[in-house]
């Protein structure tokens, strides 16, 4: 589905990818694990395209395609989708024209009619419930004045509407409670399926006590310098980043 | 200068005695010019543009005053041809601010004002005194679409007397010369008032919105937030006074002014300011200049929206603000439709 070929990636003049390969499978969860700047945010947002990086090495394709060719709005509506670190507040624009403008994007981009009014707000309303998020949060700004953990579940909630085939979420247990944690997780858990491929990009291992990977992959420098199973993660946690340094 | 406005006057079926005078206060007094204050990024030399035609006087004549204070009064009268008289007790009224017109207006009970640019004209000058008896209501909007070559002079003195309240809310989305002056006096204790603008001049127009609150009593609060939208080469000036008289303690004020500028050549010049002449008051003010969150538009971009979509969607929420404001719900609808289809692409 998605296959990184040694990519390198600069801003300000600053080389922060230096070599990623990085191949992912429909159905499979990748984790990337790494201590604080070495590339992980980068890595999420050269993937969902944001204009502040200079690819100057390597290749990225996505089912086939050219990642790197597409503008951030097409990679999202051919299945991308960037759960954010940091998700930004938008006084004024609700929550509810938001979703309904980012389905419908989509849903032109794949040839398909507007959704109907009602049909939209049903299944908005029950994907609220599934994150137990208030309902009047519709109505509200996107994210704004939410909580850090509202956000993190504003996040999932978009996720589960919009029915990405990749799933790239940076940091999405940072600032969350344990409670809020098994919610977002759950959220993900359910968007697992053959045809989607998840990769989740953290400094801590406790979401993968909720949310287990079948990769793990050390980012450090830029580098990917080490990849395994689930054991990896746990190893991690154990001896710290350091203990890679060391080997 | 003026040789037109003359000219118009004198092209006249019959110009009459009283509108002689008016044509006379205006040659003595002139107009504005740019060393003055208040005047300096708007420059009525333009007027000079209009053919005598174009500056079309009303063919009425109403009632006139025995003396002038300033050229730009003497030039309404003369061309409206006087003041007319308007009562409003209740409901809802619309007047056209595309004509020369001058009104005094008494308002009394709960009333809702529009004044809309509905003729089509090159050039006009709206003047109104508006009057709030003790407990009026007055939901004012005034709303001004016109073409990119037109010329608006608007004039808006409220007086509100004891617990007279008003919110006004005034939007201005095209013209190419536009200059709109609020003066509001809470004269009495508990008077209020509400006073939202948008403004969202493009290609060439220049639109600026002076406003002056005069707090002369106790217990008296006034809240003003305008905001600006301002693209392509356009020039859009704020100025916001606010006067706390020494009698008016108590008084609660706040002037807010944010600007959004959509391209490198538009210009503002947005200045709110306070005068304060005693200590029991609370008083706010600020400005703020910026261009559109790109945090915002990457994060919109993430989710399938295009960059022009977007940006519109974050342009319309800023004004949305004070679009909202707009109590009757079509002329709401009217001014949302028009602010987004002047959204550059």
């Amino acid at each position: 589905m998605l296959e990184i070929k040694n990519l390198h990636a600069r801003v300000e003049g600053k080389d922060i990818l230096k070599g990623i390969n990085l191949t992912i499978k429909a159905g499979e969860v990748h984790a990337i694990m790494g201590p604080n700047g070495s590339g992980k945010s980068t890595l999420s947002n050269v993937l969902a395209g944001r204009e502040d990086y200079t690819i100057t090495e390597g290749s990225v394709t996505f089912g086939g395609k050219d990642l790197l060719e597409l503008p951030a709005e097409i990679r999202a509506c051919e299945g991308i989708f960037l759960s954010f670190q940091y998700p930004v507040e938008i006084p004024g624009v609700s929550n509810m024209v938001f979703l309904k403008a980012a389905i419908n994007a989509k849903r032109k981009h794949l040839g398909q009619p507007e959704i109907e009014a009602v049909d939209f707000l049903a299944w908005v309303k029950d994907r609220v419930k599934k994150m137990s998020m208030d309902i009047k949060m519709l109505q509200r700004g996107v994210n704004e004045g939410f909580s850090g953990g509202e956000k993190k579940r504003n996040e999932i909630l978009q996720m589960l509407l919009l029915e990405p085939k990749l799933m790239i979420l940076d940091e999405t247990d940072s600032g969350l409670d344990i409670d809020a944690l098994k919610i977002v997780a759950e959220g993900i858990n359910t968007m697992r399926s053959p045809e989607r491929a998840t990769l989740l990009v953290t400094h801590y291992q406790r979401l993968l006590d909720y949310v287990k990977p079948d990769f793990v992959h050390v980012l450090a420098g830029g580098r990917i310098i080490k990849s395994g199973g689930p054991e990896l993660a746990l190893e991690l946690e154990a001896k710290g980043y350091n203990w890679l340094d060391a080997a | 200068m003026l040789s037109n406005v003359t000219a118009a006057l004198e092209a006249l079926p019959s110009l009459s005695t009283q509108r002689r005078i008016a044509l006379d206060a205006l040659l003595q007094f002139g107009l504005p010019g740019k060393k003055e204050e208040d005047w300096r990024y708007s420059n009525l030399s333009i007027l000079d543009e209009l053919t005598a035609s174009e500056i079309a006087p009303s063919l009425q004549n109403y009632e006139f005053p025995s003396a002038y204070d300033s050229g730009l009064d003497a030039l309404n009268t003369a061309l409206a041809g006087g003041t007319q008289t308007k009562i409003l007790d209740g409901g809802s009224t619309e007047l056209d601010t595309g004509l020369h017109q001058r009104l005094h207006i008494k308002v009394s009970g709960e009333v809702e004002l529009s004044l809309i640019d509905k003729t089509p004209s090159r050039f006009s000058t709206f003047f109104a005194v508006i009057e709030l008896a003790p407990n009026a209501r007055l939901r004012l909007s005034r709303t001004q679409h016109a073409d990119s070559q037109a010329q608006r002079i608007t004039h808006l003195t409220i007086n509100a007397a004891r617990d007279a309240r008003v919110e006004a809310v005034t939007a201005d989305l095209g013209g190419r010369f536009v200059r709109n002056d609020v003066f509001v006096n809470l004269n009495e204790a508990g008077a209020s008032v509400q006073l939202c603008g948008l403004y969202a001049p493009t290609g060439s127009e220049h639109v600026d919105n002076h406003t002056w609150i005069h707090h002369r009593a106790p217990h008296c609060q006034s809240y003003e937030s305008y905001r600006g939208v301002v693209s392509g080469s356009a020039r859009a000036v704020f100025n916001g006074k606010v006067f706390v008289h020494e009698k008016a303690i108590k008084t609660d004020s706040e002037t807010r002014v944010a600007n959004l500028l959509l391209s490198k050549t538009a210009e503002v010049y947005a200045k709110p300011e306070l005068e304060i002449y005693n200590d029991d008051v609370k008083c706010a003010h600020g400005a703020t200049f910026g261009q559109l969150d790109e945090d915002a538009v990457y994060y919109l971009r993430a989710r399938g929206l295009s960059a022009d979509m977007a940006r519109a969607l974050l342009t319309q929420a800023f004004a949305q603000e004070i679009i909202d404001r707009i109590s009757n719900d079509d002329l709401r609808e009217q001014v949302t439709a028009r602010f987004l289809e002047r959204l550059p692409r």
